[in-house]
């Protein structure tokens, strides 16, 4: 009887184990099932011999995990949106470089080159950041869609809007850093700090921000496209629009170093860059830009074509170097300004906000004045451009000892308590000057 | 302090389809120490509890004193009661215990402290006051329970098998000491307990209970001598009990065993009965026949100091009988015919 | 060198025989038991957590040993004030949830109430189900635009911020951890015994000075006990205060600064460290205040609680109050059933409309992850109460050197965060290899099975340890003088009168270890090793799958439930058994 139980267990621990066929492909993804479903059923049709072995992690977790294990390596394949994250494993040699052997996918997306020009990972699809909305919200709250990313910091939108952080969400990193590129490093800070200040919230996950506005938790969200076109391929009275300055980036692929299985992992790459792994990517549930332009002709209605439609994602010329040189302290600096300080920047913004409203009526140009100064605090900057690209200053938030005794100057706990002591002061003080300007 | 009498008329009590009390009638006079006694599940307990107001609501009438306290919450009762287990509180302290009543009560805490320290010393552990009852002994436990009835000058004082976590000699001692508190404070006090020796050696009167039924009321010494019936016979002290008939002659009157062995009775006594209860120290055992007597066999015999307990079959049954053992007295072997010799003079027949 | 002529038969069959030596200690083997069960503590616990904490105590610049990192955290506000919400939202989350637990467990103890077991058994299933999934749920009814606030709005005009910031985090997670309150509470509550209220009674208390003075105090202990497993799980959890996006709080601080890309930086680990240092801390307090305060009172010749008859005023009262209480409590469950069969659900009170199809996808999709938090879960509850019921009778009734250590070990499972251990284990087990199967230890399957049941073992523990408690030693050497040897005793006498217990510890872990994220989120290598919870986790993710995500909550709900009220049915009996023969 025990042994009975004893094997009937040893079964099903067998029974549980993945199948360990010869051609098992490991993916770490960012990618949610229904978009890596379609694809890995697709492609296991056309391969039969290979299997996909999907794992689903947070872009930022993932790159943990690949860093994490990367001593005994048992992934194949990277995949996810923001080339940053890639960048970040390039450079700690993480990805191997392959060649990959594909037709008729042109150099660039919109403004940005598709491809690693060292041949470390490849673009798949395109996707760009806009703003979503969802009517019901709009109409209950009187409110028109914002297009462009100023319309969000408008008075009227307080309280409405929805982000997720670039720390957790990498595509949402690439949205900040082309405002950041596109505006310049004070006016894209300010921007940013003047949008914040009407968000609901900031989101923990990338898609904390589509399911927010799907809901009708806030009423507007800053987001990638894909989520608003299958968002309102779902049924949700939802719609998307990309504002004049936003990047038309690559969603990625690329093989790990020392993957078990790397001639599966390029053959799967090949595969998703055929007319026929294009294709998937119309499927309702995924919705995202195909890199083909010969695909779009299966598009269907309304679905936008950057190699048509010249205006999409133009006008950003976006800098991968300058991106991954400064990708940690964005990072931080969004963080200590905008997420754990949201309740602070909101009441400070809300606050100037009324005072614009008493100015428009008194005209009082004392209380001009101090609008202004209180203004001058939300935009102030603990750091400038000069030092974001500084590499020794980088290097406190990507410290890595090499050698015991590697030194580093600061510690990141220090600097952000500084920048902390700084955006803190500077909100209250901004909130105390608007409230004396709401009352002249 | 006013003695207040109890009367208990009619009172019925079922728990869901099982009737517990079935028409319980009682008087208990103002000052009486008054036993219920009766086997587990005879209903006493639960009369103890009607009278204090816990449990069911039962049908008929409860009076305490002047007042008829059926339906009237247990906190309105005054009526101190002393639980089996004591129920003493473990997150107080002795003295927190003692003077809980009299703080419900509103008394304020100048004054309850003196009466807590007379009731401590009542019961002689007022050195014990800031002990949390876990450090106590089961006695003190006991003594402690009884002081935080008797602070609240209850109208009477309920007992509930107060002596049965004790053990033997504690039990006797404080069986002593409830029957001199009671004298002292002259507290009308209702004892319950399944011990006919606890009962006999403290009640003025006692019950007997069984089924839910007072089976008969009376002092201990009339109980023990003129039981009602045969279940009141037997649950006091042991009895013979030997089946037959009565055969009267006249004036004579004479037992008939189902063995047909003849036992006279005393003239003028009824015919009805078919049982008579002979009590152990009531029955001599001799070698030879005799007038009066059942010829038997000894079974069994027990050494038990100052008397021998044979066990003997005789009359259809095996009968008891005690013997005073005094030194150079000969004992009958387990297997010698014998002839019993019964008084019959007061037994009973039921 | 006659051993080696034994056949493999016989071999084997000494394998077999030899086996349940540490399944079912034997005297000789209660040592080997103890450090078996000692190796496997420190090498499943201890290392991995140690290889966490390390980091928080390295200069990270140079490697070497320091306490700069501490004096870091201090001396930064937003981590002081992180602290600081952390601690409001642990204690306000044990007041909402005595407010929930208290009422449920007074009305179902004390009063002769129908439905006093379902209530029970209701009260159980918030906590079967993973917080996150409550807090989507909670949202849709309590949110800004949930359905509750948007009939406000339109009928009075107003809204009322539940869900803002911390205070959905405590309306979460009081909803989510009262039944820990409610579970211990009615327990100490039932083990009041009666004649401690009814000598209150007699002299003169009554209502709810009687519940002050008497009731309250002696249910203590229990209560204690729940509200400080509530204040350590809050203090610690990581997922709810995520998904309501409230980052200002020391969990999720330790998240991210842990998870996100090339912060290197050990803030995320002195946290960890002051999570598990504080929750220890918590629990070493209330066993300090519990101690000799163990009032099991119901003593012979006395009665459980005494259960009074409600009038019918009294009666409509209780039974609005339970409904209000478990409808708010249920709410979650209410949101995620709506949302399983809704269509589509925006801005509105209630879905446009209603379907199967999330079902239907859900069953297409989700086998695996059925099939594998059964096995999991299964395996993990399985040695919980093994392992459970091996410490708790060498705790209780052996006199081995440490097994005081042992006890406290296991419960410390109970103060490490789901995610430090899955760090650890990531950081300690990757470097091990499985022999044949040839990938590290970390990325196998049963390693999940293994972080869930060292974070359940405290549960099993103290269930295997109550059970333990009832058996009277007097049983035990009952069975020895008839010459049963210590292991036919244990497994003839001890294990079989222990089965109550044992089996509510194994239903216990079995339903949390179901539904438990925030290890196996660090943990699973491949959605095909995927649990329910993670599976879930998936589905949320995207526009079309929240449908489908809460058929599959629901089913886990269900799944659980069924399991929880069997095990309370048999529990009962179980009792009702024992204390048959216990008449005297």
């Amino acid at each position: 009887m025990r042994r009975n139980i004893l094997s009937s267990v040893a079964a099903l621990a067998l029974a549980a184990s993945p199948a360990m066929a010869a051609g098992t492909i490991t993916v770490i993804t960012s990618f949610p099932d229904s978009m890596t479903g379609p694809i890995e059923a697709a492609f296991e049709a056309a391969h039969p011999d290979h299997d996909l072995e999907i794992l689903n992690k947070k872009t930022s977790a993932g790159v943990k995990y690949i860093q994490e294990i990367a001593g005994d390596n048992t992934a194949d394949i990277f995949w996810a949106s923001a080339p940053d994250a890639f960048e970040v494993l390039k450079n700690d040699g993480m990805l191997a470089a392959v060649d990959i052997a594909s037709e008729g996918i042109p150099e660039k997306i919109g403004a940005y080159p598709l491809n690693d020009p060292d041949g470390y990972y490849f673009g798949f699809a395109g996707a760009g950041y806009g703003i979503m909305w969802n009517e019901r919200y709009l109409k209950a709250n009187d409110l028109e869609p914002a297009r462009e990313w100023s319309d969000l910091a408008k008075p009227v939108y307080h309280g409405h809007v929805g982000m997720s952080a670039p720390s957790r969400s990498g595509t949402t990193h690439l949205t900040v850093e082309t405002l950041l590129q596109g505006d310049g490093w004070d006016q894209g800070w300010a921007q940013w700090k003047r949008i914040a200040g009407n968000f609901s919230t900031v989101t923990e996950r990338s898609f904390g921000v589509p399911d927010g506005v799907n809901t009708g938790n806030f009423g507007l969200g800053i987001v990638i496209d894909f989520f608003g076109f299958s968002s309102r391929a779902s049924g949700f009275p939802v719609d998307f629009a990309y504002p004049t300055v936003t990047a038309l980036v690559p969603a990625n692929i690329g093989v790990v170093k020392n993957a078990p299985n790397e001639a599966g992992a390029v053959t799967f790459i090949e595969y998703l860059l055929t007319p026929e792994g294009q294709a998937v990517l119309l499927d309702p549930a995924i919705m995202r830009l195909p890199i083909n332009p010969a695909t779009y002709a299966m598009a269907p209605e309304g679905f936008p074509n950057p190699f048509e439609d010249a205006t999409i994602g133009a006008t950003v010329e976006f800098d991968v170097e300058t991106s991954g040189a400064r990708y940690n302290i964005v990072n931080s600096m969004f963080d200590v300004m905008i997420t754990y300080r949201l309740d602070d920047l909101r009441t400070a913004v809300g606050a100037i906000q009324s005072a614009e409203g008493a100015y428009a009526k008194s005209g009082n140009a004392e209380a001009r004045a101090m609008i202004d100064e209180a203004w001058a605090l939300i935009d102030a900057n603990p750091i400038d451009e000069a030092q974001s690209l500084d590499p020794e200053f980088a290097a406190i938030f990507t410290k890595k000892r090499t050698k015991a005794d590697d030194e580093v100057g600061e510690r990141q706990a220090e600097v952000e308590q500084k920048w902390d002591s700084f955006v803190v002061e500077n909100y209250r003080k901004a909130t105390e000057l608007a409230q004396q300007a709401a009352g002249m | 302090m006013e003695r207040a009498g109890i009367q208990i008329e009619d009172v019925h009590l079922s728990f869901g389809d099982t009737q517990v009390l079935k028409g319980v009638n009682l008087d208990i006079k103002p000052g009486e120490f008054f036993a219920f006694l009766g086997p587990s599940g005879s209903g006493k307990s639960t009369l103890l509890r009607a009278i204090a107001g816990f449990g069911p609501t039962p049908q008929g009438r409860i009076r305490i004193g002047e007042r008829d306290v059926l339906g009237l919450d247990p906190w309105k009762r005054n009526v101190g009661m002393v639980f089996q287990s004591y129920a003493l509180w473990p997150h107080m302290s002795v003295r927190d215990n003692v003077g809980f009543g009299l703080k419900e009560k509103k008394m304020p805490t100048a004054q309850i402290r003196p009466k807590v320290d007379a009731a401590l010393d009542l019961v002689g552990l007022q050195h014990l006051a800031d002990r949390m009852p876990n450090q106590l002994s089961g006695g003190q436990q006991q003594r402690i329970a009884l002081a935080r009835t008797i602070v609240v000058e209850p109208e009477v004082l309920l007992l509930d098998e107060p002596l049965s976590n004790l053990d033997a000699s504690l039990r006797v001692q404080m069986r002593r000491e409830l029957l001199r508190l009671q004298r002292q404070l002259g507290l009308t006090t209702i004892f319950v307990t399944h011990d006919q020796e606890e009962a006999n050696t403290t009640s003025d009167r006692m019950a007997v209970l069984d089924g839910g039924v007072i089976q008969q009321v009376g002092s201990p010494q009339a109980l023990y001598d003129a039981p009602a019936n045969l279940f009141v016979a037997k649950f006091l002290g042991t009895a013979n009990i030997l089946e037959g008939r009565v055969e009267v002659d006249g004036p004579e009157a004479r037992f008939v065993t189902k063995t047909g062995d003849e036992l006279s009775l005393p003239q003028g006594s009824k015919a009805d009965g078919s049982n008579i209860v002979l009590r152990p120290q009531n029955i001599e055992i001799h070698r030879e026949a005799g007038q009066n007597a059942l010829p038997g066999t000894v079974l069994h015999k027990e050494f038990l100091g100052s008397q021998i307990r044979y066990l003997i079959e005789a009359g259809g049954t095996e009968i008891v009988v005690d013997q005073s053992h005094s030194v150079g007295l000969d004992w009958y072997e387990v297997g010698a015919n014998v002839h019993l010799r019964a008084n019959t003079s007061n037994a009973v027949v039921l | 060198m006659s051993q080696q002529t034994t056949t493999p038969a016989a071999v084997r069959a000494g394998l077999a025989d030899r086996l349940p030596v540490w399944l079912v200690p034997r005297v000789s083997g209660l040592h080997v038991a103890a450090l078996l069960i000692a190796l496997m503590l420190v090498g499943l616990l201890l290392v991995p957590v140690a290889q966490v904490m390390i980091v928080a105590f390295q200069d990270p610049a140079t490697g070497a040993a320091t306490l700069q990192n501490f004096v870091d955290f201090f001396r930064t506000s937003l981590f002081r004030e992180s602290f600081w919400n952390s601690f409001y939202v642990s204690a306000m989350s044990v007041v909402v949830a005595t407010a929930i637990a208290l009422p449920l467990a007074y009305i179902t103890t004390r009063f002769h109430f129908s439905g006093s077991i379902l209530i029970q058994s209701l009260g159980f299933i918030p906590l079967i189900m993973p917080p996150f999934v409550g807090a989507v749920a909670m949202q849709l009814i309590f949110g800004r635009n949930g359905t509750v606030n948007l009939l406000l709005k339109d009928n009075f005009g107003i809204s009322i911020p539940f869900m803002d910031g911390l205070n959905g985090v405590i309306l979460v997670q009081s909803i989510h951890y009262f039944p820990f309150i409610l579970i211990n509470l009615s327990a100490s509550l039932r083990n009041i015994d009666r004649s401690m209220e009814e000598a209150a009674q007699n002299l003169g208390s009554h209502g709810m000075r009687l519940f002050r003075r008497i009731v309250f105090p002696l249910a203590m202990p229990g209560y204690i006990a729940g509200a400080a497993l509530v204040f350590i799980k809050v203090f610690d959890d990581l997922g709810t205060p995520l998904l309501l996006n409230v980052n200002n709080m020391l969990a999720p601080q330790a998240f991210l600064r842990i998870s996100s890309i090339g912060i290197s930086d050990p803030m995320g680990y002195v946290i960890s460290v002051i999570l598990v240092v504080f929750s220890i801390l918590s629990l070493w307090a209330s066993f300090l205040f519990m101690r000799g305060k163990d009032y099991a009172t119901v003593q012979k010749g006395g009665g459980g609680m005494a259960r009074r008859t409600l009038k019918p005023g009294e009666k409509v009262l209780a039974y609005g109050v339970v409904i209000f209480i478990l409808l708010v409590v249920l709410s979650p469950h209410l949101g995620l059933l709506l949302l399983s069969f809704g269509t589509i659900w925006s801005f509105a009170p209630l879905p446009d409309g209603y379907t199967l199809a999330n079902y239907v996808t859900m069953w297409e999709n989700s086998k695996t992850f059925i099939m594998n938090t059964v096995l999991y879960a299964g395996i993990a509850a399985t040695l919980d109460v093994i392992i459970g019921t091996a410490i708790a009778y060498i705790v209780i009734r052996t006199r081995i050197f440490g097994r005081k250590g042992l006890d406290y070990l296991a419960t410390a499972a109970l103060a490490v965060p789901g995610v430090v251990l899955g760090i650890g284990y990531l950081r300690t087990f990757h470097s091990i290899d499985v022999p044949l199967l040839d990938k590290p230890l970390a990325s196998w399957w049963v390693i999940i099975a293994l972080a869930l049941m060292i974070r359940r073992l405290p549960y099993a523990l103290r269930a295997c340890t109550a059970a333990l408690q009832q058996v009277s030693l007097a049983l035990e050497e009952a069975a020895e003088s008839l010459g049963a040897t210590k292991r036919r005793t244990i497994q003839k006498v001890v294990i079989p009168l222990m089965t109550g217990g044992i089996l509510a510890g194994f239903v216990t872990s079995f339903a949390t270890a179901a539904v438990e994220l925030s290890a196996t989120i660090m943990l699973v290598s491949s959605n095909n090793d995927a649990p329910l919870a993670y599976g879930i986790y998936l589905f949320m993710q995207t526009p079309s799958g929240r449908g489908a995500g809460a058929a599959l909550g629901i089913v886990a709900v269900i799944v659980v439930a069924i399991g929880t009220i069997a095990s309370q049915i048999i529990i009962e009996r179980d009792k009702k058994l024992k204390s048959s023969g216990d008449v005297h």
